[in-house]
């Protein structure tokens, strides 16, 4: 099933399936957010804060608003 | 293998260093240069420029830190300088070399920005730091591999640990750098006609750099009117999509990437659980928030505590200067204009030299532990709304104590709107200066009483520091409404592994922000305290003159030294009274009359524009309260002896408070501005500021005045 990075539960892992065309495209993919690759969210701030996800090494926090233009399909 | 490029055999070699974000950079660039900083300004910009020698086996070499960037496309302004010096459009900086840093566990982000530079044929040499995190995390790297399918130099270092330090010092002073051309053909994505014209044009060798021109040169002021004209003809006429192009290119190159990283990575699977369990206490939607509470009340407690002692120190050490200068100089205006002018504006820069460090000591830490994106990921939701940003809570945070360091602070914010919003409202928190005011005034009027627990003086206090978070969060709004941007706001933030924080880089940060702020911003506020003074000390000749007569005449007369004592001050409050800023004082009197002021306080309003807390001590001089001036009990007595034609009390409670409101909101301090003027680049944003936070203080304090009295 198809979703967008924002509706990921909390220690749910998921596939990259495309970036929405926007503005931020390049500067998500610049930072390692392309197609193929495995986020798992593992934290959220509270009432609609920002979003933890680990991808790779790494951990980004993106708003809710960003994480909306990733397609993702959970795993 | 490689070929040493021995461009400049006579000239000083430039290496820049440059990275992502969060890779050790920083600390490369410290252990390479050590004290030997200078930090200066790129033209136009508010970016910092960070360049060091590093002296190595007899031969100097000038290195510069470039702002971490994760691409060689400009989203921020750190980014635009990255490109600019990257592509050598910058006319101050043109780097033979360039050392670029990769995090080990973090090697495909690393070689984006990477191949960019050896697409852009720059003399190239890599740098895998932090070699020790990626063996923790079970990555092998054969580096070899990567070095086949590049082409440039590769050192595996960790320069916490200063392993490889000394291989990095070697690889520079053998200038084992290299140019490999090209890594993908720009010329896939784009038109080579169009690549063409553009290098003729410009007059450049390499195709990605007339491609970064292209998609770029439009927007960079740097780039001549005439210039940028003629590339927006050219891409109109061609009717050709760049930014497709840009995104192809991302793909392609991240596609190349992951062939290499496959090759080169070895990962074994970590059957260790991944620990995040600091992170599930610091990111905890109740803990995160109390911890960070906590965290802020220590280094507060810290601030207020250690500071208050080397800044005793200084200024009772300037104090003493100015009278060892008045005693072994003769009297006149010379003597007066160092004693009282030029010496106490030094000590009024270097008095906040404590506070800047001790706080920007702490924001290292912070930020060197990993922390401060923390506080970015809780707190962000709580500022949007008000066209904040999660980088803004350091600021503002600061501004409690001081709103420069504050101010200084704002830089992080990449997006143009949110920092200049951020630059605006810090000084309407609360800051220390204006205790020693509330102090006096919440005295005079307020009642030291009790109901229960809660003490109606503190009660008073405790409201003006939230009608300043009050003050901050309303101007944000309106703020938010009022300016109008294209930039997107956004947050994409690495929240980088917990770390030990390096202590040497430390030390570095709170001397550079010391020195900084003296240097930029201390040349404007001597100045204006020199103006300050010189309104002070001088008015009409003849009337001036009458006065010290009248005063020496009187004094010849004196019987006993406290008489003696009383007469020295009266004459200086006669004198400050004729001086000009008396004459301002008593010009500005219909306006302030409205709020409750009488032209007294109007020459105590225009002196501690020079600092709020000048306030005291210029109503000190203008009552003539002898004896010590630092004691509040004798200046509280003497204000409140102070009567009006009709009778009523100077300082009544409608007056007391809407000095205190008006203190709250006004720009009475010299050095905030002249902090905003070098962080804006410039006067429009600090007049604005003045007039927009003397306009609210004069409007509130009004309203408080009408009502109360």
């Amino acid at each position: 099933m198809l979703k967008t990075a924002d509706q990921i539960p909390v220690t749910q892992t998921a596939v990259i399936k495309e970036i929405i065309d926007s503005p931020l495209k390049l500067n998500l993919m610049e930072l390692g957010f392309l197609p193929g690759k495995q986020i798992t969210l593992k934290f959220s701030a509270p009432l609609g804060g920002p979003m933890a996800f680990k991808l790779d090494e790494t951990i980004l926090a993106l708003r809710k608003n960003e994480a909306s233009l990733i397609e993702v399909q959970l795993l | 293998m490689t070929v040493p490029t021995m461009s400049s055999v006579t000239k000083t070699p430039k290496v820049a260093i440059i990275g992502n974000p969060n890779v050790g950079k920083s600390t490369i660039f410290n252990q390479l240069t050590g004290l030997n900083q200078k930090i200066g300004n790129y033209p136009g910009v508010t970016v910092d420029k960070k360049t060091g020698t590093m002296n190595y086996h007899g031969s100097s070499y000038e290195i510069i830190d470039l702002p971490g960037t994760y691409s060689l496309y400009p989203n921020s302004e750190d980014e635009v300088i990255a490109h600019r010096v990257l592509n050598q459009l910058s006319e101050s900086e043109k780097p033979e070399f360039v050392l670029m840093v990769i995090d080990s566990s973090q090697l495909s982000r690393g070689l984006f920005l990477a191949t960019q530079l050896i697409d852009l044929g720059l003399s190239l040499a890599i740098v895998l730091n932090m070699a020790d995190l990626a063996t923790k995390r079970n990555i092998g790297i054969k580096t070899f591999e990567i070095f086949k399918a590049l082409g440039v130099p590769i050192l595996s270092t960790d320069a916490r640990g200063e392993k490889g330090l000394d291989q990095i010092r070697d690889l520079i002073h053998n200038r084992n750098f290299s140019k490999k051309g090209s890594f993908l053909a720009i010329e896939e994505v784009v038109p080579i006609g169009l690549l063409e014209e553009v290098m003729a044009k410009f007059g450049m060798t390499n195709t990605y750099q007339a491609y970064q021109m292209l998609r770029f040169g439009r927007v960079d002021k740097i780039i001549a009117q005439e210039d940028r004209d003629w590339i927006k003809d050219k891409l109109e006429g061609l009717n050709f999509d760049l930014e497709a192009a840009q995104l192809e290119e991302t793909k392609i190159r991240y596609r190349k990437i992951t062939t290499i990283v496959e090759h080169a990575v070895l990962k074994e699977v970590s059957t260790i659980k991944e620990k995040s369990g600091l992170d599930s206490l610091f990111l905890h939607p109740i803990w995160g928030y109390v911890i960070f509470t906590a965290i802020l009340l220590i280094i507060f407690q810290a601030i207020f505590a250690w500071a208050s002692v080397p800044m005793d120190l200084i200024d009772g050490f300037f104090a003493e200067m100015s009278g060892k200068v008045s005693d072994l100089l003769p009297d006149g205006p010379f003597s007066s204009l160092i004693a009282e002018g030029i010496i106490p504006g030094i000590g009024g820069v270097v008095i906040f030299i404590p506070q800047i460090a001790l706080l920007f000591g702490f924001l290292a830490i912070l930020e060197d532990t990993g922390y401060m994106s923390r506080v970015v990921f809780l707190m962000d939701r709580w500022m949007r709304p008000f066209g904040l940003h999660g980088k803004s809570v350091v600021p503002l945070v600061s501004g409690v104590a001081c709103a420069i360091p504050g101010i200084m602070a704002a830089r992080n914010i990449g997006n143009w709107k949110e920092k200049i919003i951020t630059i605006m409202v810090t000084p309407l928190m609360s800051c220390s200066a204006r205790l020693p005011v509330y102090v006096i005034l919440i005295g005079l009027v307020v009642p030291d009483r009790s109901f229960g627990f809660v003490n109606l003086q503190a009660l008073t206090l405790l409201g003006l520091y939230i009608l300043g978070i009050v003050g901050v969060l309303g101007t944000a709004f309106l703020l938010k409404i009022i300016l109008k941007t294209t930039e997107k706001s956004y947050l994409m933030v690495e929240l980088p592994s917990y770390r030990a924080p390096r202590w040497w880089d430390v030390v570095l940060t709170m001397y550079n922000k010391s020195k900084t702020f003296v240097l930029e911003a201390g040349k404007v506020i001597l100045a204006i305290s020199v103006i300050l003074w010189v309104l002070a000390s001088y008015g009409p000749p003849a009337k001036m003159d009458e006065v010290r007569a009248a005063g020496e005449a009187k004094l010849a007369l004196a019987a006993t030294p406290e008489a003696e004592e009383q007469i020295v001050s009266e004459t200086s409050s006669q004198l400050l009274e004729n001086s000009f800023v008396g004459i301002m004082g008593r010009a500005i009197e219909p306006v302030i009359r409205p709020l409750g002021y009488d032209w007294k306080i109007g020459i105590a309003l225009i002196a501690s524009f020079a600092a709020r807390e000048v306030f005291v001590s210029t109503i000190a001089t203008i009552y003539s309260i002898g004896g010590d001036p630092d004691n509040d009990l004798t200046i509280r007595e003497k204000l409140n002896q102070q009567i009006r034609p009709d009778g009523d009390k100077v300082y009544n409670t409608a007056t007391a408070f809407s000095l205190m409101i008006f203190y709250a909101f006004a720009m009475q301090c010299m050095s905030t501005l002249a902090v905003v003027y070098r962080e804006t680049k410039g006067w429009k944003w600090p007049l604005i500021q003045t007039v927009y936070m003397t306009a609210l203080a004069y409007l509130s304090a009004l309203l408080v005045y009408q009502v109360l009295s």
